[in-house]
């Protein structure tokens, strides 16, 4: 639990990442250039460069062509239960990777877990991101009153850890032991730092000299929220997307390892799949390591998709001078 | 300093009391002391359900009984279970429980997380960057209780095989019944076997996102001007990085690790989950939630939220006895 925040820490804290402001490397590079780039082609080109965030992306592909188009070329259903194939081990024929305990097979439990874990991570993103993005630009835009009550709010949700507050809510709502329960779940408690990341970004921002003419010209205070001050906090806002995503899938495993995430009948997502595997461990290890590592493989790849995206948009981090 | 410190200290007290209302609100709300009474068969009668009700307050006004909970909680008394033994001495002893596991674990990965994420930084860049940074992000890739487990697995069952006995276990923090006969020596050998593969476990974990953040934090310190003058007057490049790059690198992990410390004391709860410790987290899932046992579920909030807090201001504090500048804003 407390690696994730680290991890989310981390983004919010190394990222000074503000694409208006001016770049002191820029000047240089625009003397070998003949046509300047555009700053989101810029960011674009350094993506694209970057080995670190490359990997991932390719990765990140890979998965979703195994987890969304490997089902139609497979042609098997993770529900099938198969009384005459139960438990057998890996290469066997028509169970590529084996089986469970009640004959399902394997390779298309994972492939369906795939499809749920990103349904779960979609869900997640969809109801935290304007939440967080809402609270955080509320409080650094209007300051004052409205700042100090939404952040105490922020800092009294966070005085429990993140995983408790989750499986005290979830404990509440046993019929909530489904993807969509979860990530519904996690998005209504996951904003927490990304209101933080905000705040503090459009804390410094709101005193820029083009806010101020914005206001000069009679701009409202929702036109230069949306027009000027959201646009130049996108950096933070991406990065935070991909760490957050890998969290999340993360947290729906944790959950639901400790009976509070997608445990209900005839449910699965990668984090029900590797929890059943650890019982098996020393059994059936196929139905112990295949989970494992895919749940690993798609939380690495979105979260170096997450560090390539935020050199692209730091172009500072590039260089060390000393 | 001091009028900071000060500050800070009232600050702190006044969220904890906010918070101490939101969670007795919370749990008030949703959950029943009663409801192991109602699918006993036969029902007991409506009168029983009353009497127990006035015996637990429950009938009170929900201020006359958060009062009751918090003027009982600032003395200690965190109530009874529904077993009708206290809250507090169960749960004051599952925190050196779980402390055990924790301090020899922050302490691990604070040192590694110095030693990788200044490596990282130094040689940014190069094959040995790459190699540290793929290693530590599949460690935080990593599903916690898949690793335990793991680690449960194979690590334990080589050792094991190589000592020709039980040397680590994996499961519980001493073996049973072991603390009534034996002490000293013998005791805390068996205590140390099974603290082992937790605190690996735990330490790993947590020092994977550290070093992140120490790569990080030690990036921005190689660029800065005054590392440059140190080098320009001519120290050399080892005391440059040592005494002016590291120690201005180590603020900022101070405080995360102070943050993290905090949140540690209640979250390690899958690690103890897997290797069956008797920690915070198991008192939490199977004595409070499981059992729908309102004064423990609110006694380890209160604790753990007391954690939190403490570890917010160490940090603030730290923090700005490392870094005077942080006390002008």
């Amino acid at each position: 639990m407390a690696t994730t925040q680290a991890t989310q820490d981390t983004a919010g804290g190394v990222l000074p990442a503000t694409p208006g402001a001016p770049q002191s490397g820029g000047g240089v590079e625009r003397e070998f250039t003949v046509k300047a780039r555009s700053q989101r082609q810029q960011i674009f080109r350094r993506f694209f460069r970057n080995k670190v965030g490359m990997t991932g992306l390719v990765m990140f592909v890979i998965l979703l062509v195994f987890g969304f188009i490997g089902p139609l070329v497979d042609g098997k259903t993770y529900d099938t239960q198969n009384s005459s194939a139960q438990s057998v081990p890996p290469g066997t024929a028509g169970y590529l990777l084996g089986s469970d305990a009640i004959g399902r097979d394997l390779l298309a439990g994972l492939m369906q877990g795939v499809q749920r874990s990103l349904f779960i991570v979609l869900l997640f993103v969809v109801i935290a991101f304007p939440l967080g993005l809402l609270v955080g630009a509320l409080a650094g835009y209007f300051g004052k009153w409205v700042d100090s009550l939404l952040m105490r709010v922020v800092d009294l949700i966070l005085t429990v850890p993140l995983l408790v507050v989750l499986i005290v809510v979830a404990s509440n709502f046993p019929s909530s032991r489904t993807p969509l329960g979860v990530g519904i779940i996690l998005g209504l408690f996951g904003w927490l730092d990304l209101a933080r990341i905000v705040r503090s970004q459009f804390l410094s921002l709101r005193e820029k000299e083009y806010v101020e003419a914005a206001h000069a010209m009679g701009a409202s205070n929702s036109r230069i929220i949306f027009k000027h001050l959201i646009p130049n906090t996108l950096g933070s806002l991406i990065v935070w997307t991909t760490l957050a995503a890998a969290t999340a899938i993360t947290l729906e495993a944790a959950l639901t390892y400790l009976g509070f995430g997608v445990n209900g009948a005839n449910q699965t997502s990668l984090g029900r799949l590797v929890s059943d595997g650890v019982q098996a461990a020393s059994t059936r290890p196929w139905l112990f390591y295949y989970p494992g590592i895919a749940l690993l493989l798609i939380v690495l790849a979105i979260n170096l998709i997450g560090d390539g995206i935020r050199d692209a948009f730091d172009p500072s981090n590039r260089r060390v001078r000393a | 300093m001091f009028f900071f410190t000060i500050r800070r200290i009232i600050a702190s007290v006044l969220v904890l009391l906010v918070s101490s209302f939101l969670v007795f609100a919370l749990c008030a709300a949703s959950f029943d002391p009663l409801s192991r009474y109602y699918t006993l068969n036969p029902r007991p009668p409506e009168s029983f359900f009353n009497n127990l009700r006035d015996e637990l307050g429950l009938n009170d006004n929900f201020f006359v009984r958060y009062w009751n909970w918090l003027s009982g909680a600032v003395t200690g008394d965190f109530g009874q279970t529904v077993n009708g033994t206290p809250v507090a001495d169960q749960l004051f002893g599952r925190i050196g429980v779980t402390g055990r596991m924790i301090i020899a674990a922050v302490v691990i990965a604070v040192v590694l997380a110095i030693i990788v994420g200044v490596i990282g930084a130094v040689r940014q860049y190069k094959a040995s960057d790459y190699a540290l940074t793929f290693f530590v992000y599949i460690l935080i890739a990593l599903p916690t209780f898949w690793f335990a487990a793991l680690l449960k697995e194979f690590v334990a069952g080589g050792i094991n095989d190589l000592f020709g006995s039980q040397v680590l276990y994996t499961i519980g923090e001493e073996t049973p019944g072991l603390a009534l006969y034996a002490d000293g020596w013998e005791l805390w050998s068996d205590r140390l076997g099974h603290l082992i593969l937790p605190t690996i476990s735990l330490a790993m974990l947590s020092f994977a996102a550290w070093s992140r953040f120490q790569r990080a934090a030690m990036l921005d310190v190689l660029g800065s001007d005054y590392m440059r003058l140190a080098r320009a007057k001519g120290l050399t490049y080892r005391r440059t990085i040592v005494r002016h790059g590291l120690r201005n690198a180590l603020i900022p992990l101070t405080t995360v690790v102070a943050l993290g410390i905090g949140t540690l004391f209640g979250g390690a709860i899958i690690t103890e989950t897997v290797f069956v410790w008797h920690g915070m987290g198991e008192y939490l899932i199977a004595n409070g939630i499981g059992q729908q046992d309102i004064n423990v579920v609110l006694g380890w909030l209160l604790v753990s939220a007391v954690f939190v807090v403490v570890f917010n201001l160490i940090a603030d504090i730290l923090y700005a006895v490392l870094d005077p500048r942080i006390r002008l804003a």
